[in-house]
C-alpha cells in the first residue's frame, strides 16, 4: 500500500487520521515475503527427489541394491509419516490449517514414497494378486484416506485421479483430452459417472459440512469430466443421436451455472459456458453439414452463425458477471 | 499516449489500493465507499475468467466475420485482393478496439485484447501476402516491432510487450546476420547488451511517474530482458544456435570459440541475478535467477554428465529440500526484512487451489512405473485402461 496516497486522502478528508496511520504502520513496517519462492523450491525438490527415487528402484530392480534402495524409501515415507502425525493440527471437519510450510510438503513426499513402494511390491512379488485393478485401488484409498486425515488438497487432487485411473479414465489436467480415446462408450460412459460422482462428492461435502472446501477439487473434476464425456458422446453417435446427448449437455449446463451462481464462482461460469456453446456449435455444424446441400451457403450460413452465437455469448457472460458482481 | 481515460485509470488505481487497505483492517468499510464515491471508476473489467471467456469468443466472432467477407469475394480473388481484405479488416478491428475503450469504457475485458491481437495479425498478415514474402526479414521484424510498440503504448498490454521485445531482438538478429562472420561472432554479445540496457530503462520508467499505468508491461519487460540477457550467454544456446543457424561444424566435445566467456556467463549469471535481487529486495530478480539456476544446471549436465539422470534427480530434491528447510527455518522470525510467511491472504486460498492442480498434474505420474512393466491384462483388465496412466 502506498503510503502517501493515503496521507493525501485522509488531507481530503475522506478517511480518518487514525486510519492512515494504521496505513503507515503497516508499510513502514512490510516485511519481504519469500513465502511462494520457498514453497516452489520445496515442491521442485519433492518433485525432483520422488521421481529420482521411482526411476532408481525401477532401474535396479535386479541388483543387490535395490533392497537398500527399497529400505531408504520405507524409512523415509514412515519419517514423513512420522513428522506429519507429530506436528498436525487437530482433525475437524473444517478446513484445518496446515502447522508450518514445511507440512503440506513432508506429507506430499510421504504418500509419494508410499506409492512408489506399494507399486513396487505389487511388479515385485505381486502382494495384491495379478489383479489389475487392484495395484491402483490400494493407493486411492490410502490417498482419499491421508487427504482427510491430514487435509491436504494436493493429496486429494492426487486421490481423485487415482480414482479415475481406477475407472480407466485420465484426468490429468493435461492429459485429459489427449490420453483418453473418447471414440468408445464404455470409456464414455464411465467418464460420465465419473463425473456424476464427483459432482456428488462435491455436493455431498458442501452439505453435510464435511471439509467442505474439498468441494471445489471434487467439483472441478467432476464438471470437466462430465462435459467433455458428454461432448464426446455427441461426436461418437452416428444419425440423429447426438442431439440427445446435447439436451443432457444442456441440461447439465443449466444445473451447473445455477451452482456457480449459488456459489458466486466466476471460473464454473466461465468453463461451462464454453463447454455449452462448444456443444451447441458442435449441433449446429453437424446438423448443417447432413442436411444442407449448396456448400457455400452452409458456409455462410455457418460463418453467421458463428458471429452471431459468438456475440449472444458475450452478452451472456456480461450478464452474468454483472449479476455475480451485484450478488 | 495511452488511449484509456487516464483520471479513471487512477482512481481505479486508488480504489483498488483502498479495497487492500480494507482487507487489511486499515481503514473502515464506510471509508472505502466514500473513497469510491470521491474516485469513480466507470471502465469496464470483469472478473479474470470472464475476460479469458470475452477475449475467446471475440476472436472467434472476428475470424468468422473475416471469414464471410473472403467468401463474398471468393469468385473475383487474387492474392493481393486477399492480402488487402486482411489490411482492411485490421485497420478495422484496430478502429472498433478505441471504440470499445474510448466509448464503451472497456478496459483489460478481453475484448481489447482480442481486438488487437487480430489486429495486429491481419495488417501483417495482408503485408506478407502483398509483398508475396520476399522482403528482407528484416523488414517484417521491424513492422512486428512498430506494430507491438504501438498496441503497448495504446493499450498496455503485456502480452504484446512479449510480442515487441522478441520483434526488437530478431531485428538485431535479421541486421547482424548479414554482416558476415564479424557479425554473427557479435550476436550474442549484442543480444545481452541490448537486453541489459533494455532491462536498465524499464527498471527506471518503472519508478516514474509518468509510466504508472505502464507497471505491468514494465515489470513484464524487466523479466524478458533478464531472460533474454542469460540467453545471450547461455553456453548451450549460444553453441547450439551456432551449430543449427550458421551450419558451425563442430564434433560432440569440441569447443566453441571463446567457448569459457560463455561457460563463465552460463554459471555466474543466475547467481549475480539472485545475489543482486536479495540485496535490492526485488522479486523480478530473484524469481528469474531461481528459474535459470535450473538452466545452468541443465546446460552444465548437458555436456558434462557428472552422475545418472535418477542419481542427480534424487541429491537435487534433497539438496532443494534441505536449502528450503534451512531457509524457513531461519526467516522464522524476520530477519533483514525477510519474512518466510505469505504478506498477502487474500489470494492464498486460490493459488493453493491452482497448487493442488499442478500436483495432480505432476505427481501422479512421477512415482508410476513404466507401463509395460505391471499391465498384466494388456490394459482392458481395469476398464478399459486406455490411458498409461494409474
Amino acid at each position: 500500500m502506498d503510503h502517501k496516497l493515503f496521507e493525501q486522502l485522509q488531507k481530503e478528508g475522506i478517511i480518518s487520521a487514525e486510519s492512515a496511520e494504521k496505513v503507515r504502520v503497516i508499510s513502514a513496517n512490510r516485511l519481504f515475503s519469500v513465502h511462494w519462492e520457498l514453497k516452489t523450491i520445496l515442491y521442485l525438490g519433492v518433485l525432483l527427489l520422488s521421481g529420482g527415487l521411482g526411476i532408481l528402484v525401477y532401474k535396479n530392480i535386479d541388483t543387490i541394491g535395490h533392497q537398500a534402495i527399497l529400505a531408504a524409501i520405507a524409512l523415509g515415507c514412515m519419517g514423513c509419516f512420522y513428522y506429519a502425525y507429530r506436528h498436525k493440527l487437530p482433525f475437524s471437519r473444517e478446513k484445518v490449517p496446515a502447522p508450518n510450510t514445511l507440512f503440506d510438503y513432508i506429507l506430499l513426499l510421504g504418500c509419494l514414497l508410499l506409492i512408489t513402494f506399494i507399486t513396487y511390491l505389487q511388479v515385485q512379488y505381486t502382494v495384491f494378486g495379478t489383479r489389475y485393478g487392484m495395484a491402483t485401488f490400494i493407493p486411492m484409498i490410502v490417498l482419499f484416506c491421508t487427504a482427510y486425515y491430514f487435509d491436504h488438497l494436493g493429496v486429494l487432487s492426487m486421490a481423485i485421479t487415482n480414482l479415475a485411473a481406477w475407472m480407466g479414465v485420465s484426468v490429468t489436467p493435461l492429459h485429459l483430452l489427449s490420453q483418453n480415446d473418447f471414440s468408445s462408450f464404455p470409456l464414455i460412459y464411465s467418464g460420465m459417472l465419473l463425473g456424476v460422482l464427483l459432482i456428488a462428492a462435491a455436493w455431498l461435502s458442501d452439505h453435510k459440512h464435511f471439509k467442505a472446501h474439498f468441494a471445489f477439487t471434487y467439483s472441478n473434476f467432476g464438471v470437466h469430466v462430465f462435459m467433455i464425456a458428454t461432448l464426446a458422446a455427441m461426436i461418437a453417435t452416428l444419425r440423429y443421436g447426438y442431439a440427445l446427448w446435447f439436451l443432457l449437455l444442456a441440461g447439465a449446463g443449466a444445473f451447473f451455472m445455477q451452482q456457480a451462481m449459488k456459489k458466486q464462482s466466476f471460473y464454473f461460469v466461465f468453463i461451462v459456458t464454453l463447454y455449452v456453446y462448444i456443444g451447441l456449435s458442435l449441433l449446429i455444424v453437424r446438423w448443417m453439414s447432413e442436411v444442407v446441400d449448396d456448400t457455400i451457403g452452409a458456409l455462410f450460413a455457418g460463418f453467421l452463425y458463428f458471429v452471431t452465437s459468438g456475440i449472444s455469448f458475450i452478452v451472456l457472460l456480461v450478464k452474468m458477471n454483472k449479476k455475480l458482481k451485484k450478488a | 499516449m495511452i488511449s484509456y481515460n487516464t483520471t479513471a485509470l487512477d482512481n481505479r488505481h486508488i480504489q483498488d489500493e483502498a479495497e487492500s487497505a480494507r482487507d487489511k483492517a486499515c481503514i473502515t468499510p464506510e471509508e472505502l465507499a466514500a473513497i469510491k464515491e470521491a474516485y469513480p471508476s466507470d471502465l469496464y473489467s470483469p472478473n479474470m475468467y470472464i475476460r479469458f471467456g470475452i477475449f475467446i469468443l471475440t476472436l472467434i466472432i472476428v475470424l468468422f466475420s473475416f471469414g464471410i467477407l473472403c467468401l463474398t469475394q471468393i469468385d473475383n480473388g487474387s492474392e493481393t485482393g486477399f492480402g488487402v481484405i486482411c489490411l482492411f479488416c485490421g485497420i478495422v478491428t484496430y478502429v472498433i478496439g478505441e471504440v470499445m475503450v474510448k466509448e464503451k469504457r472497456h478496459y483489460k475485458s478481453g475484448a481489447d485484447a482480442a481486438l488487437i491481437w487480430s489486429s495486429g495479425g491481419f495488417i501483417l498478415s495482408g503485408f506478407m501476402i502483398i509483398t508475396e514474402v520476399e522482403a528482407h526479414p528484416l523488414v517484417y521484424c521491424l513492422l512486428t516491432l512498430l506494430l507491438a510498440s504501438w498496441f503497448v503504448l495504446r493499450f498496455a498490454d503485456v502480452s504484446m510487450t512479449i510480442v515487441m521485445h522478441g520483434a526488437l531482438l530478431a531485428s538485431i538478429f535479421s541486421l547482424l546476420i548479414d554482416t558476415g562472420t564479424a557479425g554473427k561472432v557479435i550476436i550474442p554479445f549484442a543480444v545481452m547488451i541490448v537486453s541489459l540496457a533494455v532491462y536498465l530503462l524499464a527498471l527506471k520508467l518503472s519508478r516514474t511517474h509518468a509510466c504508472r499505468h505502464y507497471t505491468n508491461c514494465l515489470d513484464m519487460w524487466q523479466c524478458l530482458a533478464l531472460l533474454t540477457l542469460y540467453a545471450g550467454g547461455n553456453y548451450f544456446i549460444v553453441r547450439e544456435l551456432s551449430i543449427e543457424m550458421f551450419n558451425l561444424d563442430l564434433q560432440p566435445g569440441q569447443d566453441i570459440a571463446g567457448g569459457w566467456i560463455f561457460w563463465v556467463l552460463t554459471i555466474a549469471l543466475p547467481l549475480v541475478y539472485i545475489g543482486l535481487g536479495i540485496r535490492k529486495k526485488n522479486r523480478i530478480l530473484i524469481g528469474i535467477g531461481l528459474i535459470l539456476i535450473a538452466a545452468m544446471v541443465y546446460t552444465i549436465r548437458y555436456y558434462h554428465s557428472i552422475a545418472p539422470l535418477e542419481v542427480a534427480m534424487t541429491l537435487g530434491g534433497i539438496g532443494m529440500i534441505a536449502v528450503a528447510y534451512g531457509l524457513i527455518r531461519y526467516l522464522k522470525v524476520a530477519r533483514h526484512g525477510f519474512t518466510a510467511d505469505s504478506s498477502d491472504e487474500r489470494h492464498t486460498m486460490e493459488a493453493v487451489q491452482i497448487e493442488s492442480l499442478i500436483i495432480a498434474q505432476t505427481m501422479s505420474q512421477a512415482a508410476t512405473p513404466p507401463a509395460d512393466q505391471y499391465n498384466f491384462g494388456g490394459g482392458t483388465g481395469g476398464g478399459g485402461g486406455a490411458s498409461g496412466e494409474y
